[in-house]
């Protein structure tokens, strides 16, 4: 249905399908357009264009400078034949499967505890956003000194009980893509605002028949909430593995896909292909990440039944 | 007064989109100002001989030209060039180019680099101070295409005499004579950033190889990427060897900081490096040392086997294609500022080196001798010290500044033997190739 202004009142339903303007109405669309201006020209400039612009040069030989040559799927062929882009994928499948229960499982278990308004859960709530509001950038200088093996506080913590400890945590297989994990594995900030959010707009009528009927607390969690926050897990889950997929910083600024490609991931190789300067392969790259995202999109929509309604 | 109202809105919200994607012009008052991105700032070590050298051209050119340093981390500098001349927004002057494949198919194929030419025709005191090895790489179809050097600056090594005493000048001894004399102390390796001082020692690992300087050389010219070969496998051996018996406490994941403050904590008795080190050794910098190390322990060299690194056919500062008059002037203002023999000399007595068409003056010969490592270093190297260009200069980019770094952990922790790690190399260089 067309919606111009948002609101159903400069409408007129005319027969089933048909919507007209009146002609007092007619001289507001000009407006109307004049407001979407700045939005289309946005989304024109910085994101159909330049997804267009990928997908197009993906099967292109681009350096950057001259003029893409088409090359048909050579860029994909090579892309998919590098190891580094079996490693990257075996990584982006764990960490996507420990995003989505491990991440998300603990984000949403805050968000319970939360949801029962022990004392000073406020204060908690706040602590637990502080990690979203530093960036990826120095979290990821943060770890590196924590796990650093001379005078890291993980190590110095661990030498308290084993005193000859020693392990490189960014630098030593296969602590390496263990070290990677724990940089974001419990920072579930996000999902548990989302689950909450849903929690809390769980009319009381539900809890309250439940109560009259005997339910206990887990029961109530088990059979009303969890399955009432459908939506809002199934998006933290879209949340979650979209932010693997796109995994840069972290990885850059510690292992740099090492040791040897341990930690690789599609991200470094784009970013690989960009500084010898192959933008095909860079965005066959791209491409191949954004495909992976709208897959994710698909199967938990999918899986969590999203566009079914709730109540 | 709608109309009105229409034409307002769409004009500003139009607007508003062009000027957010738009870019800032610079007021003109008859100064020019040029703000160089640069990793020679900051905490850089080459930033202690570089920022005191802008100033005195600031002051030198008060009230017409100005030089802004924007400090940038060295690890990212080159690729932060490459994505500056992507956007067509490159600073007035950048120093090296990182990958010269880079530079030669794309930056002197698309005419995108200032010729200097015309400039050193008219400057013959500059040109006379040039390097002719230096010259002749840097001139491209009668253009030159960057400032060629007109200083040498043999990378060698450097130790800590109160840790370990060579009886005889480490460029005389083999590298298992070195290794044997280090007994229980170490060398401050890293296997971070691009890996710098395992870069320096893996060099002089392979120049020792029979023909393998010559390999290097020619590496300048057509970049390696097979290294599969004898020479990269004995050397890779020797490398493996040396990482896993010799390397400091904290190689895995040390960056360049980590491995200069192990060696000034004393943890390492050896570190390879260039002589712009010498600043941290020299008076002033105490807040660097620790665990009772002293700038006066420190001796240099060249490697064993009386090798040193060094590759005048290389590209050093240049100007991009296309400046505006006045920022070219003050371009090449700066150029011309940093070739002149006053300078020239500041140089070398803060980083060392020589300019061996530049007759020294009276001042420069006495201040020398108060720096006894710059002595050390310019008096090891004689005419029998063979140069080589460094590894990382003869190999692609992102081998150089990135894979070789990466695989360093596994042929330390033995999951890669020597002749995996070449293989490694290898097939990671093919996929460089367009």
């Amino acid at each position: 249905m067309l919606c111009v202004y948002g609101t159903e009142h400069f409408y007129k339903l005319q027969g089933e399908n048909k919507l007209t303007i009146n002609r007092i109405e007619r001289k507001y669309v000009p407006f109307a357009y004049a407001f979407l201006i700045p939005t289309i020209a946005v989304f024109l400039l910085f994101y159909l264009i330049p997804i267009v612009t990928v997908v197009f040069t993906s099967f292109t030989r681009w350096d950057g400078f001259n003029t893409p040559v088409f090359n048909g799927l050579t860029n994909y062929l090579r892309f998919f034949s590098q190891s580094s882009f079996l490693i990257s994928l075996r990584n982006l499948l764990l960490w996507s499967l420990i995003a989505a229960t491990l991440h998300v499982g603990f984000g949403v278990l805050v968000a319970f505890i939360l949801f029962q308004k022990p004392k000073g859960w406020k204060a908690v709530r706040g602590v637990y956003m502080i990690p979203n509001i530093v960036s990826s950038a120095a979290m990821a200088m943060i770890f590196r000194f924590m796990f650093n093996n001379d005078f890291g506080f993980l190590n110095s913590m661990i030498r308290l009980v084993s005193p000859s400890f020693q392990v490189n945590w960014f630098f030593e297989s296969p602590w390496a893509f263990i070290a990677i994990t724990l940089t974001w594995l419990f920072y579930g900030a996000i999902i548990t605002l989302i689950v909450l959010g849903d929690l809390m707009s769980i009319p009381s009528d539900l809890h309250d028949a439940a109560r009259i009927d005997g339910a206990t607390g887990f029961q109530a969690v088990l059979h009303i909430q969890l399955p009432l926050c459908r939506y809002a897990i199934g998006t933290s889950i879209i949340l979650s593995i979209t932010s693997r997929i796109a995994m840069y910083e972290a990885i850059a600024l510690t292992t740099r896909g090492g040791p040897g490609d341990d930690t690789m991931n599609i991200p470094i190789i784009l970013v690989k292909a960009i500084t010898d300067f192959n933008y095909g392969l860079a965005n066959a790259a791209a491409v191949f990440m954004f495909l992976m995202g709208i897959f994710t999109l698909w199967i938990v929509n999918r899986l969590f039944r999203m566009n079914n309604p709730i109540y | 007064m709608k109309r009105i109202m229409f034409l307002l809105i769409l004009v500003v919200g139009v607007a508003s989109v062009l000027i957010a994607s738009g870019s800032q012009e610079v007021e003109d008052n008859g100064l020019v100002e040029l703000v160089i991105p640069h990793y020679k700032a900051g905490q850089n070590v080459g930033g202690k001989f570089f920022l005191p050298q802008v100033e005195r051209f600031n002051a030198l050119y008060d009230g017409k030209y100005r030089i802004v340093i924007e400090e940038l981390p060295q690890d990212g500098y080159q690729d932060k060039m490459k994505l500056l001349a992507q956007m067509n927004k490159l600073p007035a002057l950048i120093e090296g180019v990182g990958d010269t494949v880079w530079f030669e198919e794309y930056m002197l194929a698309n005419d995108r680099v200032q010729d200097l030419k015309p400039w050193l025709d008219a400057h013959p005191k500059v040109k006379e101070l040039l390097l002719e090895d230096a010259l002749s790489y840097n001139t491209r179809d009668g253009k030159v295409v960057s400032l060629p050097l007109a200083l040498a600056r043999p990378i060698g090594l450097f130790y800590n005499n109160t840790m370990i005493h060579p009886s005889r000048p480490i460029g005389e001894m083999t590298h298992k004579e070195f290794l044997d004399m280090l007994k229980d102390e170490k060398i401050a390796f890293m296997t971070s950033e691009n890996a710098w001082t395992t870069n320096l020692f893996y060099t002089s690992l392979i120049a020792a190889e029979p023909g393998g300087v010559e390999m290097l050389q020619n590496g300048v010219e057509n970049k390696i990427y097979d290294f599969t070969g004898p020479i990269w496998i004995h050397a890779t051996t020797n490398l493996q060897y040396v990482l896993q018996n010799y390397a400091s406490s904290n190689t895995l994941g040390a960056a360049y900081a980590d491995a200069a403050n192990s060696f000034m904590s004393r943890n390492s008795a050896v570190i390879p490096n260039g002589p712009w080190m010498v600043g941290d050794f020299a008076a002033g910098s105490e807040d660097k040392w620790s665990n009772g190390f002293s700038g006066d322990q420190v001796s240099g060299d060249v490697y064993p086997g009386n090798f040193a690194i060094a590759n005048v056919r290389g590209y050093n500062w240049w100007i991009p294609n296309g400046l505006p008059e006045k920022e070219l002037e003050a371009a090449l203002a700066f150029l011309e500022f940093m070739m002149s023999p006053a300078e020239l000399e500041a140089f070398m007595l803060v980083e060392g080196g020589v300019v061996p068409r530049l007759t020294p003056s009276e001042e420069f010969l006495v201040r020398q001798q108060e720096n006894p490592i710059l002595v050390d270093l310019a008096t090891t190297i004689n005419e029998e010290t063979r140069l080589a260009p460094l590894f990382g200069d003869v190999v692609p980019g992102s081998i150089a500044n990135m894979e070789f770094g990466k695989l360093l952990p596994k042929l330390i922790d033995g999951t890669f033997t020597p002749q995996q790690f070449c293989e490694e190399l290898t097939r990671k260089a093919a996929e460089t190739r367009l």
